[in-house]
């Protein structure tokens, strides 16, 4: 019996209101991304000295930052450059910690016990200290940041890739393909990696809001991208110190931030319970 | 039993009346009071060995003192020495020793404990101020305990503002030989405990030379060096004493149990070029020029002090006797011009927008506008934002093309013009200067005894800088300190010096609560 008799004639969790603000969030934020920019028109990078710390007008709806820049233009960048960053660091733990974890674990022996070990020792340590080491020394920019970030969150999708793998490999239908003469590299394309899949887009759900709350802590330590570029991180460090004198600047990068985290994990805990086929399984019984 | 007789109770009863007449209160408030320990946050402390340091000196003067000070105005006045005297040929300094003072563990503050003091910093100190001068040094006598004489190969002018700095330690101080961990002062403070990089705690000399003095039981260092931080503390009541960053003086200015005080002397702002091994094409002066051209020092001074900010070209504010008014009004970036440096740019071949300028920086907001301004004539910026040590690391590897620093107050002019000396200490945030005629410039005016020959030797050499561009002056700020109501006796300095021959921690105390 394959998981995907298991998924039919059971009612998975659909949309419910609770799920309609956080997913509308979501979708406003990577909406304001991709094409906020080109509809704001104001450079959020274009310093205004006269108007410096000014509190929201028709001008300026978001007021102006301590170099006079536009909050709101800054806020869309923003937006874009802490998605974009956090997909990339997405991208990369998966690459480095689920593909390489996948191979490891099939291969198994020295390469699999190398790997693990390596995974472990990364693992020892809390992920925003690990981050920061490895920007000092990758150094600035989007790109080695977001390999800190691969590095740093890579450990749970080479944990999950090994425990679903096992999980998998051990399973009755796996045995049948096997039985009936199927290759080891067609049981891993068309039975488990169909049936894993779930529990990487549930992890990718978690890690991705990890990823993004990681890079703003290290734009908020002065890390991370060029000091002019707007990230969430950034904002929110540069306009902490004239908090009582401009708080616009700070509650804005604060919300959108808390928010987009806050609607990313639900809608991740909502995926988790519509992919997870073990649940499934379990919500039948 | 004791029992007041009639005479002692009306003593008691006159004396209590005077301490309540209205007239005689706040008189009474204000005589400083003994006791307390004085909260105090201001720059790090880099080394407990204070002839090692090359780091601020925002610390040491209040467990060490030296021969001379530098008093609030600038001037050089003696200090652990009563007198000093220089011979008419600058060669040989005489300096008459304080009677009476004693080092923190009892020891006499003799002439032998300072030769002993100047000859380990002659042998042992390689870097920092004192490293040049004490080339120049022939020897140094000590013909009886209260006379110190340093005889001179040739004249140094910064010689009495240097030894400023030239601590005076009991030989007795642990480490001696190798690196002092305790030093043994004379200070109005004791070198207590230390933990680096977080606080020191420095009880009170007993019996410090200075008669009555200091008022305080100690004082309590926070060397965390977060100016933001500190405005906070100190309206809060954590702190007595800080320094703050210019960015919070509005709201410090606005709370009435709070002075601000700036220190003396002021930090100069400038842009440096890599001057050691320049990229193409910021190796080319007119090209340089054309940079210097995209600085608008008004709006970059306003940015940084606002209305405090002193806009000028020269490492001297107006008024200092360094400063030249003719060259100031001369000054061809007294305005920015933008149409002119992208001729200029057109004129050399260089087309901005296929350049990218490498900029390296502190964290500091002010290089953002440097960047922003550079990005105007069309060039594309690399910045790089890092704190003190990566920014120090980072310049020195001599691969950037511009960097928008600044430099704090200094006890003589000299100290500006040897960073940009082929031997000078640090040179990194002047971008490593390498002319042998600028040399020959500077050392010409520091062996100068004719102050006002001196001064037009400088000028000279600070011309050549100009004309090199190898650093650009934007202007001048002071660095500010917010002090608590409940302190008395506080004033800040002409460096940043916590004790001084006419100020300082000595003369700090606290207030009693209404």
């Amino acid at each position: 019996m394959s998981v995907s008799t298991v998924r039919r004639g059971v009612r998975r969790p659909g949309f419910s209101l609770s799920l309609v603000l956080p997913v509308g969030f979501v979708a406003l934020v990577v909406a304001a991304a991709v094409i906020g920019p080109q509809l704001v028109g104001v450079d959020p990078l274009a310093q205004n000295l006269l108007s410096r710390n000014e509190g929201p007008s028709a001008a300026f709806p978001l007021g102006t930052d301590h170099l006079g820049r536009d909050v709101l233009a800054r806020l869309i960048v923003g937006a874009r450059l802490s998605l974009w960053t956090g997909f990339l660091g997405l991208f990369a733990a998966l690459l480095i910690g689920g593909v390489l974890g996948l191979i490891a674990t099939m291969v198994r022996g020295p390469f699999e016990l190398a790997f693990f070990g390596a995974v472990d020792l990364v693992r020892a340590m809390p992920g925003v200290l690990l981050a920061l080491l490895l920007v000092v020394a990758l150094g600035a920019g989007i790109g080695p940041v977001a390999l800190a970030l691969g590095i740093t969150f890579a450990p749970f999708f080479a944990h999950v890739a090994r425990a679903t793998y096992r999980r998998e490999h051990g399973m009755t239908y796996v045995t049948a393909a096997r039985t009936f003469g199927a290759s080891e590299r067609w049981i891993l394309s068309f039975h488990i990696l169909p049936n894993i899949s779930g529990a990487f887009v549930t992890m990718a759900a978690i890690i991705l809001p990890r990823c993004i709350v990681t890079e703003s802590v290290l734009s908020f330590l002065g890390l991370g991208v060029e000091p002019d570029t707007p990230t969430w991180g950034r904002m929110i460090a540069q306009a902490a110190r004239f908090l009582e004198r401009n708080p616009t600047a700070v509650l804005a990068p604060v919300l959108a931030l808390s928010l987009f985290t806050l609607s990313l994990t639900l809608v991740g805990d909502r995926l988790r319970a519509r992919f997870d086929p073990w649940r499934l399984v379990g919500s039948r019984s | 039993m004791f029992r007041p007789t009639r005479r002692t109770l009306v003593a008691w009863g006159l004396g209590a009346a005077l301490l309540a007449t209205p007239a005689l209160a706040p008189a009474l408030a204000n005589e400083p009071q003994y006791g307390g320990t004085l909260r105090f946050a201001t720059l790090g402390l880099d080394t407990a060995d204070p002839h090692r340091h090359t780091g601020s000196i925002a610390v040491q003067q209040a467990y060490a003192e030296a021969l001379t000070s530098i008093a609030d105005d600038g001037s050089v006045k003696p200090w652990l020495a009563e007198s000093f005297s220089v011979t008419d040929d600058g060669t040989a300094y005489t300096f008459t020793l304080r009677d009476g003072v004693t080092f923190h563990n009892g020891e006499v503050m003799d002439a032998d404990a300072v030769k002993a003091n100047f000859e380990r910093i002659k042998a042992n100190v390689t870097k920092g101020w004192l490293a040049s001068a004490m080339k120049l040094v022939d020897g140094f006598e000590a013909p009886d305990d209260r006379t110190f004489v340093v005889k001179m190969q040739e004249p140094y002018a910064a010689f009495l503002s240097l030894i400023s700095e030239a601590w005076i330690l009991s030989p007795q101080s642990p480490g001696w030989d190798d690196t002092i961990t305790t030093p043994i002062g004379t200070g109005p403070f004791v070198f207590g405990e230390w933990t680096p990089q977080v606080e020191l705690i420095a009880p009170k000399h007993e019996a410090y030379w200075q008669e009555g003095l200091p008022y305080l039981d100690a004082v309590h260092f926070d060397l965390r060096d977060a100016a933001d931080e500190n405005a906070l503390a100190l309206r809060s009541g954590d702190l007595h004493v800080a320094r703050v960053s210019r960015d919070a003086l509005p709201e410090l200015r606005a709370d009435e149990a709070i002075d601000v005080q700036f220190l003396k002397d002021t930090t100069w702002y400038f842009w440096s070029f890599n001057n050691r091994s320049p990229n193409p094409p910021f190796d080319n002066l007119k090209v340089r020029e054309a940079v210097a051209l995209a600085l608008d020092k008004s709006a970059y001074m306003n940015f940084i002090a606002g209305a405090d900010g002193i806009v000028t070209n020269q490492m001297a504010i107006p008024g200092n006797f360094y400063h030249d008014a003719d060259l100031h009004a001369s000054g061809a970036h007294a305005k920015p011009n933008l149409t002119q440096a992208k001729e200029i740019l057109a004129q050399e071949g260089v087309d901005p927008s296929t350049v990218t300028v490498e900029m390296v920086s502190w964290q500091t907001p002010y290089a953002e506008v440097a960047a922003q301004m550079v990005k105007e004539l069309g060039f594309d910026v690399n910045h790089r934002a890092l704190d003190d040590l990566g920014a120090q690391n980072a310049l020195g590897a001599y691969d950037w093309d511009l960097a928008p620093m600044a430099s704090g107050p200094r006890a003589d002019i000299f100290l500006r013009f040897v960073r940009f000396m082929s031997d000078g200490p640090n040179p990194v945030l002047w971008g490593g200067v390498q002319d042998e005629a600028l040399d020959a410039l500077i050392n010409a005016g520091v062996t100068t005894v004719d102050a006002q020959e001196r001064r037009a030797i400088y000028l000279k050499a600070w011309q050549h800088i100009m004309d090199n561009y190898y650093t650009v002056v934007a202007g001048h700020a002071s660095n500010a300190f917010g002090v608590r109501d409940d302190v008395g006796g506080f004033t800040t300095g002409f460096t940043w010096s916590p004790n001084r021959v006419d100020g300082g921690l000595a003369f700090t105390h606290l207030k009693p609560a209404d």
